[in-house]
């Protein structure tokens, strides 16, 4: 398990993460937005006064439409502990194992990190989004306590004043409360905790205590006032339901909420315990490229790559990818064909799995998730454009994430930019590439003599 | 200074710190086009082999020398023409396409002033073997000429048409030119010269310059002249000569110019080859023939080649450079000039011909089916398959912006259209149709057929937020950043649409 600030330091230490002084204008949020609209590094604004610190693009951030080095994956999988330069699928099973169920509970208790403070809730000085009222807090931890656990799941929302907090979460938690109970709110958690929400929320599986899934014997928690926290988390706020609810407008989401009902609840903040120095995470919410978007991507990625591996008995799928520049309106899957047909099975399975997206592109299972700009080469060189551009009668339960305008009932399209297993190998077109087009002694001499050629970045052939 | 020559724009290049001249003995078969590849693909400077292993003392290979950077392929182009090298892709684009409204006739140049004239051999004196063509990927039919213009006479044009088709050398005097019918030239061939069982005057020039070679990339109308147009491109003209053994003129300044004919009626093997599609394409099929007449040169020249097949994905090369950089250009003039008000357009990035990608509003009901008949029934028949429609203020060369909106603007049930099915001809070089399906070795020409495609991904005015924050606070915003040394990453020029 990582703390979060040790999962901070290690973004530095790979020179993923800007330090930079928090302006007064514009908003931390705007400033955030940029650096991931211009495929930055993750940032960590240090505080001007007696605020937090504050850290965006810690979780995503990354787009895969240019070549590079890091992948949408990469800071969280450096956060799960996977790699320093994990492999996405071992970031996908992390994922799994950590929202898995376990059979014999193993929870560890640890002093609680962040200690009691006379701030109050505005003092922690939360950046308020340009074009709103109130200092906005995202990527956090709520837990509810229960004689049978603790019901971890995503939170977030806006500072109303000194005590109280309007927050979203979702619907399967908030049902459990009435007035006066007790929600925690932990900001600053470890990416363990924090993916793991989103993979239970988006998985309509929060109903279990945290103490029964793989994350509760792996992040260490301390007891509150709600349920158990993760003991290193950064910020902490114990609050309960306030008595008066009052209606409200429609609030901004977390991108969880696109699949996931969500409520709004009014919370009053008893108590405030910060770390020292803390640092939490936060995202502009509704941008290209934001954390919650990345960690939903990732989530639901996980829990396809599972759902379809365990499907058939054997594991032919290669990886599921759905790319957060396409804001999760289409799913890439990657597989071995295993007869005729079987793409068809595929991409209709990947439809029931999910409601998120309308159209799914199948490649071979050769395609790296590493390259997307060459998947999205097959996506218009490999696909006949009218065999292998599959559509549905219209009938369908409509998408969510898509946004042209439709009833209830939408179509389904999949694209099969795989070689059709009934051809012969000697059919099969070689693929032009470094690797493929030289013969390998010419390919080990050039890298070796690369250098020496007057070249100065180190070639990467992976 | 407008780079008007090949060897001007290598020196560009080198000024620029984009040239990487390469000392050391390297050999024309693999090991040249591997460096190349590789330099593609890291977006490394551009690999100029001064000591090739064969050939003429003193001939470079230049690898993949219109190749731009990838995140701004248009830059180096940009500089050659004398515009900002860090114009934005929109701006770059409605640079060119102003200095394409503004043709400029080319001048006739003395053939003792001419530089290919430095050496000229003619009869059994012109062998191609002299030169070190590449053999570019292993599996490859044979060795290439590949970065090319083709200039074949015109009836329409004093100075004949200007188009690039790859050639594979047979031996000392013979080669296998790609003709497909469909195009321009193929088609003067097939169903003129050879109808008439006539002998087509060709010179293959290479290392012309980088107007040139722009202007062989784009769709020039009948009656109009490439040679016009790449000087409007340099805002000079283009010096040209005549040819030592047919009427033909070609650009002066180039560095090889290989005089002949195509023969009625012969064929020679082509392929298979590893083509911009990003795969090796096959099978080996019969195509018309190249008898040399004469070859005049530079003393010393150089060599330009492309590593096809590596535009694909994040990599860029000279071919998909050109697309990106003159036939995007090209397009949208051609698509403006017949009345369609498109904002731009562009290739797909990630392959560097089947996708396009138009910008455009939506002015009345069945716009965008009429854009895409004009398209696919004009200069895009052969190569172009799917068009995406995207809103006029999404820009073409965000790859983000043009993926986000085929993946929540377009509707499966309603945004899909095809144009028949089976009907639209097609190059045989494309990989997902069988053997069959793509014809034989039949005279060169294809029978494939296949289906276009276009994406109706504009948003009806719901598109998701691209950015928070007024301009002013985006801006501070950039140079907070930039202050604190992030300028590297963040030096994206083509911004979404919202900053356009």
């Amino acid at each position: 398990m990582t703390a979060f600030r040790t999962h901070l330091e290690f973004l530095h230490r790979t020179d993923d993460c800007q330090r930079l002084e928090r302006p007064d204008s514009p908003s931390p949020q705007v400033v955030a937005a940029e650096a991931m609209r211009a495929n930055g590094p993750a940032l960590e604004f240090t505080p001007a006064g007696g605020g937090v610190g504050l850290a965006s693009g810690v979780y995503g951030g990354v787009d895969q439409l240019e070549r590079r080095n890091r992948y949408p994956w990469t800071r969280l999988g450096i956060g799960l502990g996977v790699d320093r330069d994990p492999a996405y699928v071992d970031v996908l099973e992390e994922l799994i194992e950590l929202g898995g169920r376990v059979d014999d509970r193993d929870v560890t208790y640890v002093p609680r990190a962040a200690s009691a403070t006379d701030r109050g809730l505005r003092d922690l000085e939360l950046p308020t989004p340009p074009d709103e009222a109130w200092p906005r807090f995202t990527l956090g931890l709520c837990s509810i306590g229960s004689d049978d656990g603790s019901y971890w799941g995503p939170i977030h929302g806006t500072v109303l004043d000194g005590d109280t907090v309007r927050a979203r979460v979702p619907e399967a938690l908030s049902g459990q409360l009435r007035r006066g109970d007790a929600v925690t709110i932990a900001l600053g958690v470890p990416a363990a905790a924090l993916a793991t929400t989103h993979l239970l929320a988006v998985t309509d599986r929060l109903s279990t205590p945290i103490e029964a899934r793989g994350v509760g014997s792996t992040v260490p928690v301390v007891p509150t006032a709600g349920g158990v926290v993760p003991g290193s988390s950064e910020v902490v706020l114990e609050t309960t339901v306030a008595a008066r609810q009052p209606e409200t407008r429609s609030e901004k989401r977390e991108f969880w909420e696109r699949l996931v009902d969500a409520t709004t609840l009014t919370l009053d903040v008893r108590h405030v315990f910060t770390r020292e120095d803390p640092v939490v995470p936060f995202t502009p919410l509704g941008t290209p490229l934001s954390d919650d978007l990345g960690l939903t991507a990732l989530a639901i990625a996980a829990r396809l790559y599972e759902r379809v591996n365990g499907y058939w008995g054997v594991s032919p799928v290669e990886w599921v990818l759905l790319p957060a520049e396409g804001r999760l309106g289409i799913c890439l899957v990657a597989t071995e064909v295993l007869y005729p047909g079987f793409e068809w099975q595929l991409a209709n399975l990947l439809f029931s799995l999910s409601r998120c997206f309308d159209t799914v592109v199948v490649v071979d299972a050769e395609a790296s998730p590493r390259a997307l700009g060459r998947v999205l080469g097959d996506l218009w060189v490999k696909a006949h454009p009218s065999r292998d551009w599959l559509f549905s009668e219209p009938n369908a339960p409509a998408a969510r994430m898509p946004t042209y305008s439709r009833d209830d009932t939408g179509a389904r399209l999949y694209v099969d930019a795989t070689w059709d297993p009934r051809w012969k190998p000697e059919f099969v077109a070689p693929r032009v590439s470094v690797t493929d087009s030289f013969p390998p002694e010419i390919r080990d001499a050039v890298l070796e003599s690369w250098t020496d050629l007057g070249f100065e970045d180190e070639p990467d052939v992976a | 200074m407008t780079a008007e020559t090949f060897r001007e724009f290598l020196a560009l290049l080198e000024d620029a710190g984009q040239l990487n001249r390469i000392a050391d003995r390297v050999s024309w078969d693999l090991e040249a086009s591997a460096i190349t590849a590789l330099a593609n693909q890291t977006d490394e400077r551009i690999p100029a082999f001064e000591r090739v292993d064969a050939g003429i003392d003193g001939t470079w290979l230049v690898g993949d020398p219109y190749r731009g950077p990838c995140r701004r392929p248009w830059a180096h182009l940009a500089r050659a023409f004398e515009l900002p090298s860090a114009l934005p892709g929109p701006a770059y684009y409605e640079a060119v396409v102003e200095r394409l409204r503004e043709p400029c006739e080319p001048t006739v140049v003395d053939p003792a002033t001419a530089p290919c004239k430095e050496v000229v051999r003619t009869g059994a004196d012109a062998s191609l073997l002299e030169f070190p063509w590449p053999y570019v990927h292993q599996g490859d039919g044979g060795r290439y000429a590949t970065l090319n213009t083709l200039v074949a006479p015109d009836a329409d044009s004093e100075w004949g048409r200007w188009s690039r088709h790859r050639a594979m050398i047979h031996d000392a005097t013979g080669a296998s030119l790609l003709f497909l019918a469909g195009e321009q030239v193929p088609n003067l061939y097939y169903y003129e010269y050879e109808r008439r069982d006539e002998p087509m005057p060709v010179a293959l020039v290479l290392g012309a310059g980088p107007a040139v070679e722009c202007a062989a990339e784009m769709w020039i109308p009948v009656g109009k002249s490439e040679a016009a147009f790449a000087g409007g491109l340099q805002e000079s003209p283009v010096d040209l000569v005549a040819c030592e053994t047919n009427d033909l003129y070609v650009p002066a300044s180039a560095e090889v110019v290989i005089e002949g004919r195509v023969r009625p009626g012969e064929r020679l093997d082509e392929g298979p080859y590893g083509d911009y599609f990003g795969y090796v394409n096959g099978p080996r099929r019969s195509m018309p023939a190249l008898e040399v007449d004469a070859i005049t040169h530079r003393r010393a020249p150089r060599l330009p080649f492309c590593v096809e097949g590596t535009g694909v994905g994040y990599g860029h090369n000279s071919t998909s450079t050109l697309e990106v950089a003159a036939g995007g250009p090209d397009a949208t003039l051609g698509l403006r000039a017949a009345g369609y008000e498109v904002a731009m357009a562009a290739p797909w990035p990630f392959s560097s011909r089947t996708a396009w990608t138009i910008a455009t509003d939506r002015p009345y009901p069945g716009y965008l089916h009429e854009l895409a008949n004009f398209v696919f029934t004009t200069w895009g028949m052969l190569h172009i398959d799917f068009l995406i429609f995207v809103d006029a203020d999404v820009n073409p060369l965000d790859p983000r912006a043009v993926f986000e909106a085929i993946a929540l603007q377009a509707d499966p049930a309603t945004d899909f259209h095809q144009f028949g099915v089976e009907r639209m001809p097609k190059v045989p070089l494309n990989i997902y149709q069988t053997p069959d399906e793509k014809g034989s070795a039949d005279v060169g020409t294809s029978k494939a057929k296949t289906a276009k495609a276009h994406v109706d991904a504009l948003s009806d005015g719901d598109r998701p937020t691209q950015t928070i924050g007024s301009r002013a606070s985006r801006e501070r915003a950039r140079n907070l950043l930039v202050e604190a040394g992030i300028t590297p990453a963040f030096a994206r020029d083509d911004s979404p649409a919202v900053d356009r």
